[in-house]
Parts: structure tokens; C-alpha cells; sequence
């Protein structure tokens, strides 16, 4: 059978070196030893399960050994000697040797460096021995947090910016950017759970035990997919006793911010009157209107309402949860079983904003012979949340746009809807019935099943294989009824929505399979008691399928009934399939003497089906080296020092995240048209919508990165610093064409360099006075983003709706803006200025001619130094205390070095109808407020634009530092709870989110990054509080 | 053998990385069928129903707007930022969305051309009358680039970024060349009719229509300045032609001036060309924007620029018959077909000065409502649910084409006053007075003009070729009851043409601006 069949070309010499790579670990064979021989065994004291790589020391001399996969070690050793079994996790342990030729011995964990071994692709390290830019989070520092999603559980990771856009129940997933903005396409890290591909935010947080981001060449072994970092979750196992443990919390949620609008409907009419005076039009409404208002808000407050919309459709959301697990070890088996319930009630009113969870997760594996050990983990959800029927996110866009004026129910129970003319208004919304009318129902079963098995070969080698399944069921349930209102006034109903589509129901149905295989040969040898090898090989293949259908129907008799089949006509079909692979081959080699001078190589060949032929393959290969300069023998660190290490890293890693079949040249279907008048029917029309380049392959992005780390007085003090520079070249992107290429959109192609430079620092400090433990620790990263080469393109508000640009020499996505200095205050001074538009009077925002042309145009805008979309510096720092079990556990988190510029409603005043914020009341230019903070108010839509230009204006610092958490738990004393056999009860109170620090005020700073617009699901803080309870 | 059989199950089979786009041609398989050609012509005709030219959500209704008959308070669209004269490269929607909608169709067409003999075994007639109906379109979608913007790059080829795309603008009447090129090659092939599964495809008739349309822009004051007798020549030969070919092509004035806009009186015979709308899939929202929206809303100058029914004068003179306490009174019935005024009844009701606020006025024109009550199923239609034709070329605007450039050449001779009286005639309007002078008639020519297409959007085009716009567009707009609204602006040195947008700019360097922007 042949074993790696190669072909002739490229892609055979790339796998002819994978072996030659592979035969080298091989061929350096073991020397023989000559003394008395010593065996032993080497377990866990609590579970008994052995543990390989434990470094068996004979005291006093340079003799030793590592232990073997199966926890077995073998060295030549007189009697009466003390063997040092030291083991990162466990706790030290010296055993003098006896006569017996072997012995077994049992390490103890030890809890406080339990973070000390790593798991990396496809295998695990120790810390101590880590060459590459790795951070680590271990979940129980988390635990009780009420953290929905995991992503949002990464917040404060040095080097790792996470951003969560909204809080809406069921979609309130983070944004994760590790070391910055690579590439112009989907900058997402690879999300690896217990090493198969999955969505990390499909995992109950209560599952995962450790999250690890490989940041830098290290992550090379996963090639393609690397380039943005990779994040490999760790499922929580098994380990010792069987037990239970039960833990609940219940929380109260609160939005962060809500814009300061104006509830006062007098003030409203009067703010839009001077709108109009400003724009020069007629008034809005009479004198005899806003009288008539006036005096109707005393007698009739419901047809002249003062409603505070975010007083009446906003309450107290509510979160709780349940987690139930059981768990143990032997040396033969280890499992864990849980279950978990998540039941959200957002802050809207009406049913449709509501989430329930239901989490399985299994865990477990069995030890089927000597040298077999096989095992199951399942990780899934089945999930489901609500919206109202036209959407949460219209919702939040109508209670946005939502008047003093507008009116709620009627006295007849009716909605209700102003009797007044709004400009941009022609069809009042009405929040409460956009809120409980119709429903919006998402289920999902989603889960990550994979079985394994592990196989120990002779010579030390061990033989991995894994196969994973991810499969995605998901389900979308519209209903949309007909939605009727009555005016306040005349009491006349209005139809809402048009009864020829409503009412309507909509199906879509989502079906997305996953498949991931990989296996993997390992070598773990040491030699002459020094030189200790691992050497790792392997071969995966990846498949995704998904698949859309959607199927709508209008024709109900009423809003009972709103199955799919209840309804008679048949509105809307739609479709999708869509299927994508990589093919893989990789291997790793590490090698450290007495673990002092570590080397790392990693190369892997990945074949994509998202390039034409001949353009599919790449490889990738990553090196990392690291000195323990405190293991030298010149280095005198005495007891202070312990950990002094540099490592150094230089890897290429690959992107090839752009559309399925970019390199075809494609006519699209949907083009079409009518022919035969009004008995016609539709044809179907063809048209190439886009130009496309068939030479485009992989993205490549090529790291360095630099690190130093340092543990002093006795673990006390630890210090990690690392600074890196990310290169892309290559980056695909769409180049735009002017419009008069048959107005297609360009090419993807690619065209690109970018670079990211940047410096992580992290350090912490624990310690204890007698029973008063505690640990301060905190990071900063800093990361600076170049476009180094367009191939002399601009692209201008690709991604966003904001007035960016990326160019050469900017930073992705500079704010490129009109350049504001001050508000005119008289005609002769717009008359003296460079004219800016025929609509220019005092009181309008005054902008620099840059260029000195004497007109203000595009040409005049200027591009920002600081990005949009991703800050210049994270950071983060915490602080836990604890004495006996009283502990209190704060964790700070913030960004600095980005601006925002809202648009839109609340972002502008008045737009197209909607309100304004209260200063437009107080503070905007009039004759008699020359030194007002806003310009002359106009409306932003139809008025005069001329103040609402992208100019520097508008923008706003997006810096904030927010008390992300604070924790108080007592855990009661274990004397108490021995006579009821239970093991540990605590009892916590939570707040996330509670404090923000911000110069911004119009929003929650944290969901403004990267959107243009302020309506949208808030930032929710939270109180919470429950317990944990272990049998 | 285990590990090897699992190294080889991913070892050697490259054929796992061959998928297929499984809901798209790709160009090099595309060409190979008749149907495939056909639905390339069909992408070609897509474009016309696009926001940047006859479609989108009302975009010609919104084109009155830029123009003294109506109002867009909302700015949809960005007419009236046009209407205000503050148009400028950074300007968004209808400049940009027309500029790149032409050149898409442009492309569609080059795309189609180049490649149409490409198809096996296609019948030769049939490939003849589409290569036919393709040199019509690329010539409409040429007509509205010079049209609006003047010189514009010139492409026939097939869209090719590394020929095109730094092309800078050609001088306008080599478009202009292109364009009568165009028409005389479709003339040539194209059919009088097509028989029911196929109207809506470009015939003889739209050719023509579309020749006097161009030529009349050509004669116009704004093109013309020196006022060359023989432009309006060759427009009034080339309405004539239309005239001529009526009897065969079975051209004429739909007897009713209301129903005429009616969805099932589509593609009647006084329509020559137009844009197809079809419900559910591909609809319009006019009747939207009449009833609800009012974006179009007429002003108090158009309402006062219908004349009287029984004298055929305008409501200025005395003798005309206007009663100033009783306005709506004995009009020109146009202006009862086209226009909701306060006191009419609409939709069953009686309108107040409320139900159209803007203005007090709101258009009839091209929407299903008249004074009738709407039945269930049409009376509150929504975005993108009407389906009613837009009429790019219309017999009525022939006649008119012609008695304007038969008057300018020729002076008022008895076919400007037949041409010009069939449609007043069939309007219910007496006919002009004899013995007008060639002044006058041409002012009655472009009184005509403004009624019977008012809320069309021709109106617009109309005072920039005739170079009136910065008389009528310098002046404040009011409500029906004579309370100002704004007050607009037009600056004949800038203002007669659009900018290009800044992004096209910014594209391709070699695009030189405007005069004036």
C-alpha cells in the first residue's frame, strides 16, 4: 500500500519534503545506556492517569529522562540516589531510590500553575518551553461571570481587541482581532474547539476550561486559516473523584447609554420651526399648532401626548442560568457530562426579544488496551431566540426615530399614530406595534461531534487520528400580520403594511455540514539525557457545505394562523449551496537541549478549491527559537530569577478568505425582465456583474515576533513582553473600476500590503500576608496598522458606511474627512471665506480650504491618523483578593486611540424625520448663542448637508475604560458543609459592564466602533448574582 | 495499517479540491445556447429599470421635481438638491446611480454584441433582431449620458479594464455620432411590432422616435446656440418619419389622456417605447409615491399653467373665464387627469389641504387612483408593488417634436398647427388660435409640452434645451395657496450639466470635471 503517493511537480517536491522533514527526526538514532536500569510509572495522585513528559532527574547529577506517553520512564541509577520527578502542573516531587526495579509514583497537582502546560496545534506544550507568542485564558478566572458568549469571554486577552457591536439576546456574539487588521478581507482568527474547526460561541462558556490564541508564527501549523491567529478552545474534562457540581446565577440588565433625547413635544416643534427658519422654509407648524398641542397635553394627553419612548418600551432585562455537570477519572476512563440552560429577557418591551439555551456536552474517553485509548466529545446547543416580527433591528431604527409626539395606545386600545405632518414621516411608526405584533423565531441546533483515538507505537511513537462533524440546523419562523393604526385625531385607520403582502409567513431553513479529519504521527524522544525531541506529522482534510431555503406565503384569512401551509399564495422563494475544501499536510519538529536552548520548525501545505488550478496550493512554514538564559551557567540569578527566557519567532502564514469562485469570470442569473405587456411574464436575464482575475491565490502574511519572559522572587513577580510585526502582502481585495467599465463591480485580485507593528506587555504580581491572598496583574498592547501598498489604488468606505479611505502610507479605513475650524458668525464672514455652497450663512460650520483653491470640495478632505475600526492600544488589568472565603475578583478593560463618528439618527438631528439630541435645544448656534457648541440646526436629510459633511466635527474619541466585572463570592467553610457531604458551596454577587469612562457620550463607545449609525441593540450592564455548589 | 490507510485517505486525491459554482454560468460555458443569448439581451434591457434610469422606486416620476411643476421635500433621490442648484461631484444618488446604470447597459450590450456570434446553430433572423434591439439600447443609454453630462468616455467594446477604464471623456458629438449610428443599424433590422409574448422589445417605431428626440436636443437653444436652421431640419424629418410610419406601425393618440397611465391599457398605441414593469418580481412604486409619499408633489405654477376648457386661455387673461374663488373650475381637463388639487375627490374621499400637505397637491398621473375608490387588493400599495409601464417615447411627444421643430424651421405652417391641435383635440381642448406668429407658437408649443407631460419628467429636459431653466428655475416655489416654500437657484454657467461624480473621478484621473464644479 502506498503510503504518501506523490505526484511530479510543485505540489510532489512540496510533499517529498514533508517526509524528508518527517525521516529526519527518524534517523537520529538513540544511544545506548550502560547502568543499572530503574523503571517506573508516573500517574496523577487524584485521577491515576499517567502522565507523559514528567522530567525524572537523578539529584546532584546531569543524569534524566522524560516519561513516555504511557507515563513510563527507564534510566540507569545506583540505589540510595534521589530521583526529582518535576512535572509543569504538578507539584515537585523527590523519591529516594530503594532497591525495587520499579516504582510508582503519584504527583499532586499543583493548582496554582495548572495553566503551565499549553495546548498548540495538534499536541500540547509546557509553558516553560513555549517558543512562540502565546496567551492563555484559564476559564475558572471567569467563572460565575454571567458571560454568554465565549468571544465575550476574551476580552483583556493581551493582543486580542474584542469588540461586542450589540447585546441583543441570541446574536450578541464579539468581534475578535488578534495583532491588529491583517488584510482587507474577513480578518476572523481560526477558531479550533478540542482541535476541530468549530464556532467557539456555539459552546456553553461554562464548558471550556482553557482558551489559547497562537499569535504569531506559531500558528503556522494551520496555514491558510492562520493568518488572523488562531484560537484553540479547550473542553473541560474528567479529573479525579466523581462528583457533581451545580451552579446558577440570575442577573438584572440595563443599557449602558441612551442618547440624551428630547422628550419635551413643545420643545420638538419649536427645534423643527427653527430647522425650517434656518433652512429658509416655511414653518413646519403654525403658532396655531403648537398652541393647539399645548393646550391639548393638558386635556387630552392621548391624542397630545409627551412620551418618553425609551421610558416606555425599555425595562430591566433579566438573564439566568443553570449548569449542572458530572465528572471523574480513573486510569482507564474520564468523562464529563453536562447540561446547561440559559434563559435571556432582553430590555424591549413586547415578546419578541427573548433567548433560551439548552447546552449538552460530553467529554470523555476510555483506555481500551494498553496501548489504545480512544474517546467521544460532543459539544452542542440547541438554541432559539426571538425577535418581533419586522426585526429587532428595525425596531431599534423606528425607537430611534420615535417623537414626544408620537402617540401610544389609544383610549380604545388601538395603536396609535400623531395626526401631525412630519417631514420624512409618512407612515408613523408605532413602537409597540412593531414590538408585539408579529414574531421573528430563530431555533438552531448546532453541535460539534468528534471521536478520536490514540494509538502508542513502538519506539515512542504515537499515531493520532480524529474525525469531526459540525453540523448546523437552523431554523427561521416570520410571521408578519397586518398591521393596522388608528390617528389620534380623527380617530381614521391606517393600514401599516400593505394587506396585499400581509399578512405573511416565512420560512428559511439553514443547513450547514462540516467535515474535519486529521491524523497525525508523533515521535517524542530524548537522548543522552539531553537532547529531547518531538517530532510531528500529519495529514487533514476539511469540507463545508451550507445550504439555504426559504419559502414565503401570503394569502391568511387573519393573524391566527401562521403556518406556511395556512396561507394560499405563494409570495417568495430563495436558495443557496454552496460547497468549499482544503486539503493539508504539515509537521513539526521540536527539539530542546536540557531546556535550555528551544528550536521550533513548523511547515504545512494547504490546498484550497477557493483558487483555479495551479493556483491552489501553498505552503507555509513557521520557525521559533527560545534561550532560558537562567539555565546558563554564567547567569547568576540566584533565587530571584527564575524564568528568564528570550524567544524569537519568523513565520508565513496565509489567508485565502475571499468569496467562493472569485477567480470566474461569472454571468449572474436575476437580471431580468418583462416582455408581452401586462399579460407578460418574466425572462430570465444574464449579465457579468463583475470582473474577475483567475490568477488570484492565498493572502500571505509573514510574522516576527519577539518576546522576553521573566519570573522573579519565587514566581511572585511575572513579566512578559513581546514585540512583533505582522506583513501581509497579497491581500485580495476588490479593485474598483470606474463605472464606465460596464459599471461592474472590480475584480478580486491581489493587490495589497499591510503592516502591523505592535508591543504586548503583560505582568502580574501575587502574594500573600498570611491568609489574605492576592494577584494585581494587567496588559497593554499596542498596535500600529500601515497600508504599505495598493498598487497605487484608494479605496474609499468600502466596509463601512463612514467617509473612510485606505490608501498607501494610511492606516485601514483613516476617517478621511472635511476639516472643520469653527462656525461662521456672520454672512461677511461666509462672504470673505472660500465658498463652501450656495446654502453657506452664519451659524453653518466653517471648513478649511487644505488645498487653497478658494472652493471647498473633496479635494478639502484630509485623511485621519487614527483607524476606525480598531484601536491603537487595549488593555486590561484586574485585581483579585481573597481571604479565607471572602474573595473579590475586579477586572478593568479599555481602549484608547480610535475615533467614531455616528451618522444617522440622534448621530445627526432631525434625519429624515427622527429627533435630536437635547443639546440642539440648548446649545446650537443662534444670533444670540454665537459661541453655541453645534452649528445652526438644519435638518440632516433634506436640509441644508452642508453641516453635515464627514467632517472633523463630528468626530468623536472612541477611547473608553470600563469595569468589566466585579465579583464578590464567599465560599462557605468546608467544616460546615462535611456533615451534609457536600464539597464546596459559594455564594457570589456580580456586576459587569457597571462603570464606563469615556469621553463619549452619544452612545456606548464599545458598539459605535465600525458603524456609522446609533440605532442599534445597546450594551447591556448587568447585576447578577447565584451559586456554586460541588457533591 | 491503520495510520498508513489514514495518511492515504488524504494523501493523494487532489480531485477533492474540484468544486463547481453550482448557481452561475461562467463566461467561457455561457455562450453556447440560444436561450443563454436571450437572457443576455434581457440583462441588457434590466438596466432600464434600475433607479439610475426608469425605475428604481419612481425615479422619473422624482425627475419633475428638478423641474418648476413639482416638489421634493424629502430629497429623495437627490432632485432636489438639483432643484436647489447645489449639486456637486459628492453629490449621491441619481447622478452617480444614472452614470454607472448607462454605463451598465452599455456594457451589457458590448458584452452582447461581441459575443453573440459565439452561439451555435441560432436561427440568423432572430440573432439579426436582437443584435437590433442592442444597438437601441446602447443607443438610449448613450442619449442619456451626453444628455445630462455632455462629453462622456465612448466604449463599444466589451468591458475590459486594462482598455477602458482610464479612457477620458470623448467629445460629445462623436457620441452623439455613435448614437445615429446605432439607430440607423437597428432601423434597419428591427420589426414594426412583435407579436404578444415579445411587445416590449424595441421596434422601427422606437428608432425613429428616439432619432427625432436626439436630433430635437441637438437643434434645442442649449446645443444650438448659433441656431442652424438645418438641425431643426433633420428633427422635424425625423418626427415626420415617425408620422409617416404611423398608419403601418398602427401609432396613435390613445383616445383616453387619464387611462392612457393605466396598467392594463399598457402598451397602447400611442406608446412607442416603454420601460416594463411586471408584478411581483420586478415593480415600481409609483402609485406609492402619489398617494402616500407625495416626494413629487406638484406645485401651485404647474396647477395655475392649465389653461380654460372652454376658451382655451390661460387663467392670466380675463377673458379666459377663471374664477380665482372657484380655481379648480373648468380647466383643462389634463389637469383633472393629472393632478389631485384640495376639494377634489380622490379615492372616494373628498381631499382636504392636509391629505398632500406638502404642496396641497398630489399627482394622479401614473398612479391606479383616480376619484374612484380603490377595490381591497390596490389601495394600499406598497414599495415595489405597482407595476404600471413607464412611457420612455410616446406618440404624443412626436407630434409635439415635430410641430416644435417644423415651427423653428419653418415657421407655423398648417402641420405645426395639426400636429400640436391632435393633441389638444384629443385632450378636450380647443384648438390654438390661427395666424399665431412663430414666437407664439413656440411659446404655445412649450405651454403644450408642460401640461401634457407634466409629472412625466420630461418637463425637466425640456427647460434645459430650451435654456429657459435659469429663468424658471431661478424662482420661489409655492403651496396652493400661495404660501412660499423655497426659493431655488440655477446657474446657467454650471447647473445646465451634471458633475461627474467624485468617485469616478477619483477612479480615472483622465475624467476632466465639468465647467463650474
Amino acid at each position: 500500500m502506498k503510503a504518501l503517493h506523490m505526484k511530479k511537480g510543485k505540489k510532489g517536491t512540496a510533499r517529498w519534503l514533508m517526509l524528508a522533514f518527517l525521516l529526519t527526526g527518524v534517523l537520529a538514532w538513540r544511544a545506548d545506556a550502560q547502568q543499572a536500569q530503574i523503571s517506573g510509572t508516573v500517574i496523577a495522585s487524584q485521577s491515576g492517569i499517567p502522565l507523559p513528559g514528567v522530567t525524572v532527574q537523578l539529584a546532584g547529577t546531569s543524569t534524566g529522562t522524560t516519561t513516555d506517553n504511557e507515563g513510563n520512564f527507564e534510566l540507569q541509577a545506583s540505589p540510595g540516589g534521589t530521583l526529582v520527578f518535576s512535572f509543569l502542573g504538578y507539584l515537585t516531587k523527590k523519591v529516594k531510590l530503594t532497591q525495587a526495579p520499579h516504582i510508582t509514583v503519584k504527583l499532586a497537582e499543583d493548582v496554582k500553575t495548572l495553566n503551565s502546560v499549553v495546548v498548540v496545534g495538534y499536541g500540547t506544550q509546557k509553558k516553560v518551553n513555549l517558543t512562540g507568542a502565546i496567551s492563555t485564558l484559564d476559564m475558572t478566572t471567569k467563572a460565575n461571570e454571567p458571560i454568554t458568549n465565549a468571544a465575550n469571554a476574551l476580552h483583556g486577552v493581551p493582543g486580542v481587541f474584542v469588540n461586542l457591536g450589540n447585546s441583543q439576546p441570541g446574536v450578541d456574539r464579539g468581534t475578535i482581532r488578534i495583532r491588529g487588521i491583517g488584510t482587507l478581507n474577513n480578518n476572523n482568527p481560526l477558531v479550533l474547539v478540542d482541535g476541530v474547526e468549530y464556532d467557539m460561541n456555539e459552546l456553553n462558556p461554562n464548558d471550556i476550561a482553557s482558551i489559547t490564541v497562537l499569535k504569531d508564527a506559531s500558528a503556522a501549523i494551520y496555514g491558510s486559516r492562520a493568518a488572523n491567529g488562531v484560537i484553540l478552545v479547550t473542553t473541560k474534562k474528567g479529573q479525579g473523584k466523581s462528583k457533581v457540581n451545580y451552579s446558577y446565577y440570575y442577573g438584572i440588565q440595563k443599557p449602558t447609554f441612551l442618547p440624551d433625547a428630547i422628550w419635551d413635544p413643545i420643545a420638538y416643534l419649536n427645534l423643527m420651526n427653527q430647522a425650517a427658519a434656518n433652512e429658509g422654509k416655511a414653518p413646519y407648524f403654525t403658532t396655531d399648532e403648537i398652541n393647539e398641542y399645548k393646550a391639548g397635553m393638558k386635556t387630552d394627553p392621548l391624542t397630545y401626548p409627551a412620551n418618553n419612548w425609551f421610558d416606555i418600551a425599555l425595562k430591566n432585562g433579566m438573564i439566568q442560568k443553570h449548569d449542572l455537570s458530572f465528572s471523574g477519572s480513573s486510569d482507564k476512563y474520564q468523562y464529563r457530562l453536562s447540561l446547561g440552560y440559559l434563559n435571556r429577557d432582553g430590555i424591549m418591551f413586547g415578546p419578541g426579544n427573548t433567548e433560551k439555551k439548552y447546552s449538552l456536552g460530553l467529554n470523555s474517553s476510555l483506555q481500551v488496551s494498553k496501548r489504545l485509548r480512544v474517546g467521544l466529545t460532543l459539544d452542542g446547543y440547541y438554541r432559539s431566540y426571538t425577535e418581533p416580527g419586522y426585526t429587532t433591528a428595525s425596531f431599534w431604527q423606528y425607537l430611534m426615530r420615535a417623537l414626544p409626539v408620537e402617540n401610544d395606545t389609544l383610549a380604545d386600545g388601538n395603536y396609535g399614530y400623531s395626526y401631525l405632518r412630519v417631514p420624512g414621516r409618512n407612515n408613523w411608526e408605532q413602537p409597540r406595534m412593531i414590538a408585539y405584533e408579529g414574531s421573528y423565531k430563530k431555533y438552531v441546533q448546532r453541535f460539534v461531534a468528534s471521536v478520536f483515538a490514540n494509538y502508542q507505537l513502538p519506539w515512542d511513537i504515537a499515531y493520532d487520528i480524529k474525525f469531526g462533524v459540525d453540523k448546523y440546523d437552523g431554523e427561521l419562523k416570520t410571521f408578519v400580520p397586518q398591521m393596522v393604526k388608528e390617528q389620534a385625531k380623527t380617530g381614521t385607520m391606517y393600514n401599516w403594511n400593505s394587506p396585499s403582502t400581509a399578512p405573511r409567513a416565512a420560512n428559511t431553513d439553514y443547513n450547514d455540514l462540516n467535515l474535519h479529519f486529521y491524523n497525525t504521527l508523533t515521535w517524542n524522544h530524548t537522548f543522552a539525557q539531553a537532547h529531547h525531541l518531538n517530532v510531528m506529522a500529519g495529514a487533514s482534510y476539511d469540507s463545508y457545505s451550507s445550504g439555504t431555503f426559504m419559502a414565503e406565503m401570503t394569502g391568511y384569512l387573519d393573524g391566527t394562523l401562521t403556518a406556511i401551509d395556512a396561507g394560499t399564495i405563494f409570495e417568495a422563494m430563495s436558495g443557496n449551496d454552496t460547497k468549499d475544501a482544503l486539503e493539508s499536510y504539515f509537521g513539526r519538529v521540536n527539539y530542546d537541549y536540557k531546556g535550555k536552548y528551544l528550536l521550533e520548525g513548523i511547515l504545512r501545505f494547504d490546498g484550497s478549491a477557493r483558487f483555479a488550478p495551479g493556483r491552489r496550493w501553498g505552503s507555509y512554514p513557521g520557525l521559533s527559537a527560545g534561550w532560558r538564559i537562567d539555565k546558563e551557567p554564567f547567569f547568576h540569578g540566584g533565587n530571584a530569577i527564575s524564568l528568564l527566557k528570550l524567544r524569537a519567532s519568523y513565520g508565513r502564514l496565509g489567508n485565502q478568505q475571499v468569496p467562493l469562485f472569485s477567480y470566474l469570470p461569472a454571468f449572474s442569473l436575476g437580471q431580468d425582465y418583462s416582455f408581452g405587456g401586462a399579460g407578460g411574464v418574466l425572462s430570465s436575464g444574464a449579465a457579468n456583474l463583475a470582473y474577475s482575475d483567475a490568477s488570484i491565490t492565498w493572502e500571505t502574511t509573514t510574522d516576527y515576533d519577539l518576546g522576553v519572559d521573566l519570573d522573579l522572587l519565587n514566581n511572585k513577580i511575572s513579566l512578559t513582553a513581546d514585540v512583533y510585526r505582522k506583513r501581509t502582502t497579497g491581500i485580495l481585495h476588490e479593485v474598483n473600476l470606474p463605472a464606465q467599465v460596464g459599471n461592474l463591480d472590480g475584480p478580486q485580485e491581489n493587490v495589497g500590503a499591510m503592516n502591523n507593528d505592535g508591543f504586548e506587555l503583560t505582568a502580574q504580581y501575587r502574594g500573600n500576608i498570611s491568609a489574605f491572598d492576592y494577584n494585581v496583574y494587567g496588559n497593554v498592547s499596542y498596535n500600529k496598522n500601515l497600508v504599505t501598498d495598493l498598487k497605487g489604488q484608494t479605496l474609499y468606505s468600502f466596509n463601512t458606511n463612514l467617509s473612510t479611505i485606505t490608501k498607501k502610507g494610511l492606516p485601514y479605513e483613516a476617517m478621511y474627512l472635511y476639516q472643520a475650524i469653527g462656525i461662521f458668525q456672520s454672512d461677511e464672514e461666509v462672504a470673505n471665506s472660500p465658498k463652501q455652497s450656495g446654502d453657506t450663512k452664519a451659524g453653518w460650520i466653517k471648513y478649511k480650504d487644505v488645498n487653497g483653491d478658494g472652493k471647498i470640495d473633496g479635494d478639502d478632505r484630509v485623511p485621519m491618523k487614527e483607524s476606525s475600526v480598531i484601536p491603537k492600544y487595549t488593555y486590561g488589568f484586574g485585581l483579585d483578593l481573597s481571604y479565607k472565603g471572602i474573595s473579590l475578583n475586579a477586572f478593568f478593560q479599555g481602549v484608547a486611540g480610535i475615533k467614531e463618528m455616528p451618522g444617522g439618527n440622534y448621530g445627526y438631528p432631525l434625519n429624515n424625520g427622527a429627533g435630536a439630541t437635547w443639546e440642539w435645544v440648548t446649545d446650537s448656534w443662534t444670533p444670540d448663542r454665537p459661541n453655541a457648541k453645534l452649528p445652526a440646526i438644519v435638518e440632516a436629510n433634506f436640509g441644508s448637508k452642508e453641516n453635515y459633511l464627514p467632517s472633523t466635527f463630528w468626530l468623536k474619541n472612541g477611547s473608553y475604560l470600563r469595569l468589566k466585572s466585579i465579583q464578590l463570592s464567599y465560599a462557605l467553610p468546608e467544616q460546615w458543609l462535611k456533615t451534609v457531604k457536600i464539597q464546596h458551596v459559594s455564594v457570589f454577587i456580580n456586576a459587569e459592564n457597571w462603570i464606563t469612562f469615556t469621553k463619549y457620550r452619544e452612545f456606548d463607545p464599545e458598539s459605535t466602533v465600525n458603524v456609522s449609525s446609533l440605532y442599534h441593540y445597546p450594551m447591556l450592564k448587568t447585576v447578577s448574582g447565584g451559586v456554586n455548589v460541588t457533591f | 495499517m491503520i495510520i498508513v490507510a489514514g495518511m492515504a485517505l488524504t494523501g493523494c486525491n487532489t480531485s477533492l479540491l474540484n468544486t463547481t459554482p453550482n448557481d452561475r454560468y461562467v463566461s467561457t460555458n455561457f455562450w453556447s445556447s440560444t436561450a443563454a443569448a436571450t437572457a443576455a439581451l434581457t440583462g441588457a434591457y434590466q438596466e432600464l429599470k434600475t433607479a439610475g434610469l426608469y425605475g428604481g422606486i419612481a425615479t422619473p416620476l422624482w425627475e419633475e421635481t428638478a423641474s418648476p411643476n413639482a416638489y421634493d421635500y424629502d430629497n429623495t433621490d437627490s432632485w432636489n438638491t438639483i432643484a436647489e442648484g447645489l449639486q456637486s461631484a459628492a453629490t449621491g444618488k441619481i447622478i452617480p446611480s444614472r452614470w454607472g446604470a448607462c454605463y451598465g447597459g452599455i456594457g451589457r450590450v458590448n458584452t452582447f454584441l461581441e459575443n453573440v456570434d459565439r452561439v451555435p446553430d441560432m436561427d440568423e433572423d432572430l440573432k439579426a433582431r436582437m443584435k437590433g434591439e442592442a444597438h437601441f439600447l446602447r443607443a438610449l443609454y448613450y442619449f442619456n449620458l451626453e444628455n445630462y453630462w455632455g462629453d462622456v468616455p465612448l466604449i463599444t467594446e466589451q468591458p475590459d479594464p486594462q482598455t477602458q477604464d482610464s479612457l477620458p471623456r470623448a467629445p460629445r458629438s462623436e457620441v452623439v455620432d455613435l448614437i445615429l449610428k446605432d439607430l440607423d443599424t437597428a432601423e434597419a433590422i428591427l420589426p414594426l411590432s412583435y407579436s404578444a409574448g415579445d411587445i416590449g422589445r424595441a421596434t422601427k417605431g422606437a428608432t425613429l422616435a428616439l432619432r427625432a428626440k436626439v436630433l430635437l436636443f441637438e437643434a434645442s437653444p442649449l446645443l444650438n446656440p448659433s441656431n442652424d436652421k438645418n438641425k431643426w431640419k433633420a428633427a422635424a424629418d425625423a418626427a415626420n418619419a415617425v408620422i409617416t410610419l404611423a398608419p403601418s406601425a398602427g401609432y396613435g393618440l390613445y383616445p383616453d389622456y387619464r387611462s392612457l397611465f393605466l396598467p392594463e391599457n399598457e402598451n397602447n398605441k400611442e406608446v412607442i417605447f416603454d420601460v416594463q414593469f411586471i408584478y411581483p418580481q420586478e415593480g415600481n412604486s409609483f402609485d406609492l409615491i402619489d398617494r402616500q409619499y407625495n416626494t413629487n408633489a406638484p406645485l401651485l405654477g404647474l396647477a395655475e399653467a392649465y389653461e380654460m376648457k372652454a376658451t382655451g386661455l390661460p387663467i392670466t387673461n380675463s377673458a379666459s373665464g377663471y374664477d380665482e374663488n372657484n380655481p379648480y373650475k373648468g380647466r383643462d381637463p389634463r389637469l383633472y387627469a393629472t393632478i389631485v388639487y384640495p376639494g377634489d375627490t380622490y379615492m372616494g374621499s373628498v381631499v382636504d389641504t392636509k391629505r398632500f400637505a406638502i404642496t396641497g397637491y398630489g399627482l394622479e398621473k401614473y398612479s391606479v387612483y383616480t376619484e374612484a375608490v380603490a377595490s381591497e387588493d390596490v389601495a394600499d400599495l406598497k414599495e415595489g408593488q405597482s407595476y404600471t409601464n413607464y412611457i420612455v417615447l410616446r406618440y404624443a411627444d412626436v407630434l409635439l417634436m415635430y410641430a416644435e421643430a417644423e415651427n423653428e424651421y419653418a415657421g407655423p405652417d398648417l402641420s405645426v398647427y395639426k400636429a400640436v391641435n391632435a393633441v389638444r383635440e384629443r385632450a378636450g381642448m380647443p384648438d390654438l388660435s390661427p395666424a399665431l406668429s412663430q414666437s407664439a407658437m413656440r411659446d404655445a408649443i412649450r405651454h403644450e409640452r408642460r401640461v401634457e407631460f407634466a409629472g412625466e419628467g420630461y418637463y425637466y429636459n425640456d427647460i434645459r434645451r430650451w435654456k429657459t431653466a435659469e429663468t424658471v428655475m431661478n424662482a420661489t416655489i409655492y403651496k396652493w395657496d400661495h404660501t412660499a416654500i423655497e426659493t431655488r437657484k440655477f446657474d446657467p454657467k454650471k447647473d445646465y450639466w451634471w458633475p461627474i461624480p467624485q468617485a469616478q473621478l477619483d477612479l480615472n484621473p483622465n475624467l476632466k470635471q465639468n465647467d463650474g464644479y
